[in-house]
């Protein structure tokens, strides 16, 4: 009996049109051309022009306070979340509890920007990096909260009575038994907070104000209004920056599986 | 009955794991044939190969005199009751039913016919719409087989059907089974690593061990008449005792009466470190000085406070008694003799509590007749491992009826090394 | 009695830091967003005091049944086209070896995680008028060289498959993992071809993910604004341009969440019956893991 061949064929061919695009811009970042219709030389030239650009570290450090704060923000909430979702399953709050975070999962990105920014514009919040971080915290802790909740499904709650049974306070429990025994989770679930947040465009560019650029606000300015060599050399950068978070946080829910 | 289904010289690895090798086989039209052996012995991939979902490596299959070796599982005109039954959980009863006529194509009027007699049959005409996640383990047992035998197979492949049932379930479904054999008299295909269900069930039997059949015959041949000491394990209980062949009998000629004489060229008598000299039947003729394994059943020895009066080849020893398992029908007793734990059935067909029952710690003479014995080969540690594999998949082992067919350890193993 | 409340006590805790962020900031805004529908603009590009139905009269404007139409149309053909890609690959995934299965899984994932603007400024690159494939198209003659690749609907919908498929890939997988492959040899067995034992056992076997995998494709492309900004041109614009337009541009606020308004309901229609569907199919399998 063969096995039909169009699954491994379409597999393999999604694959390749997955990366063919990314494999040729990071070429072109090293092509001196400016559209990489042809080459012309390799140089690392649009990497040194990229470092002489002070905008795009502003907005660097920008993203990063950002992420930092929302990814610190979504763990703790998110953790919580999936706490609840998981030990107090079935009751009616928990059916709104995961209504509630779960529809931002799905909704489109452009709604929560805009509704954000009409929220903050109607309590006269000055926009900047504070409203950005809260509104990134607000679609990072649904992530989060899935995160962890996977993690909890197999989780043997019997750990946290044998914890109880012998003599530890609910306290010592938590500190001692449940959150190292999370604590992969949490982490993979925190890096996929980050990542989200690094990248996030559409929510950031609703709620932001004056001084507030991002990274992916600057890159979208670049991509609109001009220098596609430039972003070609901070692409390929930021490629190997999430390639290696991407691995990292693979690595660390695998073994965390194995672990527990 | 003529010879219907044919393996012929049938091989299929895996990587370097020979799944069956070289195995011939042929099975009779009507006949109700059991492929027996422990997991990752090959009976079901003997099977998936007569099904057509594995592809052999060498060797040809033949069905009616037909070849089928190449042919796709969708073309074969044999059907297959499946382990976890597989049945369609999308689909309900009738559909599920329904599935094989409607595939071929049926018209409309035969399939709604085929199917309500089907569902007569195994008596769920009121449950037709339901869906298989709202019926019983023993009624998707019993749609499965409808779904089969819709389709008329020439064959019935049945691949551990009853593994997933809990024991009584399994007992009455063993009765439904043979009565559907009986009723539409094809031929059925059993693969299973319950000795209980296949002796109970099958025609003839084939023991299969690493790939190859270890033995082929009726129940009460393989039972009877093990040639291999693994087939000994694995069907039924044997105590197992480590020997060498000594000179055969009629040179020592020490017996009463003429008429012995005769046979005598049939016996050998056996040395047994710790024991006086044994007599066996000994049929295969094996020469002096060869080691053997004595294998004898549980049921075969009888157990006695006082010494039976010596009769011609009865072989007393005599032991203590460190175990007694009550279980209704019959009493188990492990008696200990040297290195050997030996292990007694003794039937109660007699009311018990008049008499005084053995208990643990008396000393006791265990006896059988040289009959009842067989020298066999070495039991091998490989066999013992065999034997010990859990059952492949599904949830339930047979754990409740493992007491009573199978010692978790034969009588083989030294006392050392299992304290009790 | 004393052990229950100590349990609700419990549980209010561990919920209220979550249920409070996300009703406040998640909410209260999208209700904001049909209240503001109702309010005027301002010059200033705020919002003014008092009710009106000026916006919803704008949007009774001859342009928007195009774009929405547009919209709709789509978000059905990506989502069509996802669907009827992820489904031989989470066949595949579900059927190879565990290595394998993990190595496509990662290839999967990583693109997936890659910036969303930095994907889709490698389409840019690729499809511009200068770039590498339309190089090699009209070398090879297929494309006269006055057509564009770019700034169209078609680009669109290529990109958007680009970005949105391995939302349908990864619910896909999950469910083909879980499907029992022996009923497709039951199937075969009762004398199903391979392909009708993938249409009528293994198609209604995945329905869960099939149905998830909509969902997350089709709803995100309904509010798709970068990737038609960014490779769209004007005959290609969306429901979402024109959110981005009226907030950035026109700076009419009350315009906008008219707009998003609209967006949600379109929305919230299709996610509320197959969440209702999923749900009354299997109540267990209706929590699907949405992350990896």
């Amino acid at each position: 009996m063969k096995p039909s061949r169009v699954p491994l064929i379409v597999t393999w061919a999604v694959i390749a049109f997955f990366y063919i695009p990314i494999v040729i811009l990071v070429a072109n970042s090293f092509n001196s051309s400016r559209f990489g219709g042809s080459w012309e030389s390799t140089s690392l030239k649009w990497y040194i022009r990229l470092m002489d650009e002070p905008s795009i570290w502003h907005a660097l450090t920008n993203t990063l306070i950002i992420a930092g704060a929302a990814t610190l923000i979504s763990m703790v909430l998110g953790t919580s979340a999936a706490f609840a979702l998981h030990r107090f399953a079935g009751s009616q709050l928990q059916k709104l509890h995961y209504s509630i975070i779960y529809t931002p999962l799905v909704l489109p990105e452009i709604l929560m920007g805009l509704s954000l920014l009409l929220f903050f514009v109607q309590l006269k919040v000055q926009l900047g990096l504070a409203t950005i971080a809260i509104a990134h915290v607000t679609f990072c802790l649904s992530y989060v909260a899935m995160t962890v909740l996977a993690r909890l499904q197999d989780f043997d709650f019997a750990i946290i009575e044998a914890a109880q049974d012998l003599g530890a306070g609910w306290w010592t429990t938590v500190w001692k038994v449940l959150l190292p025994m999370l604590a992969p989770g949490i982490l993979a679930g925190g890096l996929l907070a980050f990542t989200l947040s690094i990248d996030d465009f559409v929510i950031s560019f609703f709620v932001a104000g004056p001084g507030s650029t991002t990274l992916p606000i600057k890159i979208y300015s670049m991509i609109k209004y001009g220098a596609p060599p430039l972003i070609n050399a901070l692409s390929t950068i930021l490629l190997v920056i999430t390639f290696t978070c991407v691995i990292a946080s693979q690595y660390l829910s695998n073994r965390g599986r194995k672990a527990a | 009955m003529s010879e219907f289904l044919e393996f012929k010289d049938v091989s299929k690895h895996y990587g370097s794991v020979k799944a069956v090798d070289h195995v011939s086989l042929t099975v009779k039209q009507g006949e109700f044939f059991s492929l027996l052996g422990p997991s990752g012995c090959g009976k079901t991939t003997l099977l998936r190969i007569l099904a057509g979902f594995e592809q052999p490596d060498t060797g040809r299959v033949l069905l009616g005199g037909e070849d089928v070796t190449d042919l796709p599982p969708y073309e074969r005109k044999v059907n297959t009751i499946f382990q976890s039954y597989a049945l369609f959980p999308h689909l309900s009863v009738w559909d599920n039913i329904a599935f094989g006529l409607k595939v071929a194509k049926r018209p409309k009027k035969e399939i709604k016919e085929e199917v309500g007699k089907m569902l007569t049959m195994i008596q769920m005409e009121d449950q037709a719409w339901k869906k298989p996640d709202q019926i019983s383990g023993g009624q998707k047992q019993r749609v499965a087989i409808a779904r089969a035998l819709v389709n008329k197979p020439r064959v019935l492949l049945l691949d551990e059907p009853l593994a997933a049932l809990d024991l009584k379930l399994r007992q009455r479904m063993l009765i439904e089974l043979d009565l559907i054999h009986d009723e539409v008299g094809i031929t059925f295909l059993y693969v299973t690593h319950d000795q209980g269900e296949a002796m109970s069930l099958s025609d003839r039997i084939a023991v299969m061990k690493l790939g190859k059949i270890e033995q082929l015959g009726t129940p009460a041949e393989i039972y009877e008449a093990p040639r291999t000491s693994f087939v000994a394990a694995f069907i039924g209980d044997t105590n197992f005792f480590d020997g060498t062949v000594a000179e055969p009998l009629e040179k020592n000629s020490v017996l009463e009466g003429f008429l012995s004489v005769a046979v005598d060229k049939d016996y050998s008598r056996l040395k047994i470190e710790d024991f006086p000299d044994l007599e066996c039947y000994n049929d295969k003729q094996i020469k002096e000085g060869e080691h053997v394994f004595l294998s004898i059943r549980p049921e075969k020895l009888r157990i006695s406070r006082e010494r039976p009066a010596a009769a011609p080849h009865l072989n007393v020893i005599q032991g203590k008694v460190e175990d007694v398992i009550y279980l209704g029908s019959q009493t188990k007793y492990w008696v200990r003799t040297g290195d050997y734990r030996i292990s007694v059935i003794r039937q109660h067909s007699r009311f018990l509590l008049d008499e005084k029952p053995i208990r643990w710690g008396e000393q006791v003479w265990v006896s059988w007749h040289a009959d009842d014995g067989f020298m066999l080969e070495k039991y091998s540690e490989q066999d013992e491992n065999l034997i010990q594999l859990p059952p492949e998949e599904v949830g339930e082992t047979t754990e409740s009826n493992q007491i009573l067919v199978r010692a978790p350890a034969p009588g083989a193993v030294p006392a050392g090394a299992a304290p009790r | 009695m004393k052990a229950g409340r100590r349990r609700n006590l419990s549980e209010w805790l561990v919920t209220l830091p979550s249920l409070l962020w996300l009703l406040l900031l998640f909410l209260v805004p999208t209700v904001l967003v049909f209240a503001i529908t109702f309010k005027p603009a301002t010059p200033y590009g705020g919002i003014g005091d008092g009710w009106t139905l000026a916006t919803l009269r704008t949007l009774g404007n001859p342009n928007y049944p195009a774009i929405i139409w547009r919209t709709v149309w789509l978000s059905v053909v990506a989502t069509t086209l996802c669907i009827l890609l992820a489904t031989p690959m989470g066949y595949y995934m579900a059927r190879v070896s565990p290595a394998r299965r993990r190595l496509v899984l990662l290839l999967v994932i990583l693109p997936f995680w890659t910036s969303f603007l930095v994907r889709i400024f490698a389409w840019k690159v690729l499809l511009h008028p200068e770039g590498m494939l339309k190089h090699a198209l009209t070398f090879l003659g297929l494309i006269a060289p006055e057509t564009s690749l770019l700034y169209n609907a078609y680009a669109v919908l290529l990109v958007m498959i680009y970005t949105e498929l391995p939302f349908a890939i990864l619910p896909i997988y999950a469910a083909s993992e879980k499907f029992d492959f022996r009923l497709i040899e039951a199937a075969k067995d009762l004398g199903a071809t391979s392909f009708f034992a993938f249409r009528k056992i293994f198609l209604p076997g995945i329905r869960v993910g099939l149905l998830t995998a909509f969902l997350m494709v089709f709803i995100p492309s309904l509010g798709s604004y970068v990737i038609p900004d960014i490779v769209g041109g004007p005959t290609s614009e969306m429901l979402g341009n024109k959110i981005a337009q009226r907030t950035f541009v026109d700076r009419n606020l009350p315009h906008a969440a008219g707009l998003s308004a609209l967006l949600t309901v379109a929305v919230l229609i299709p996610m509320v019956a197959i969440t209702a569907l999923r749900r009354k199919e299997s109540p267990k399998d209706a929590l699907i893991e949405e992350g990896v």
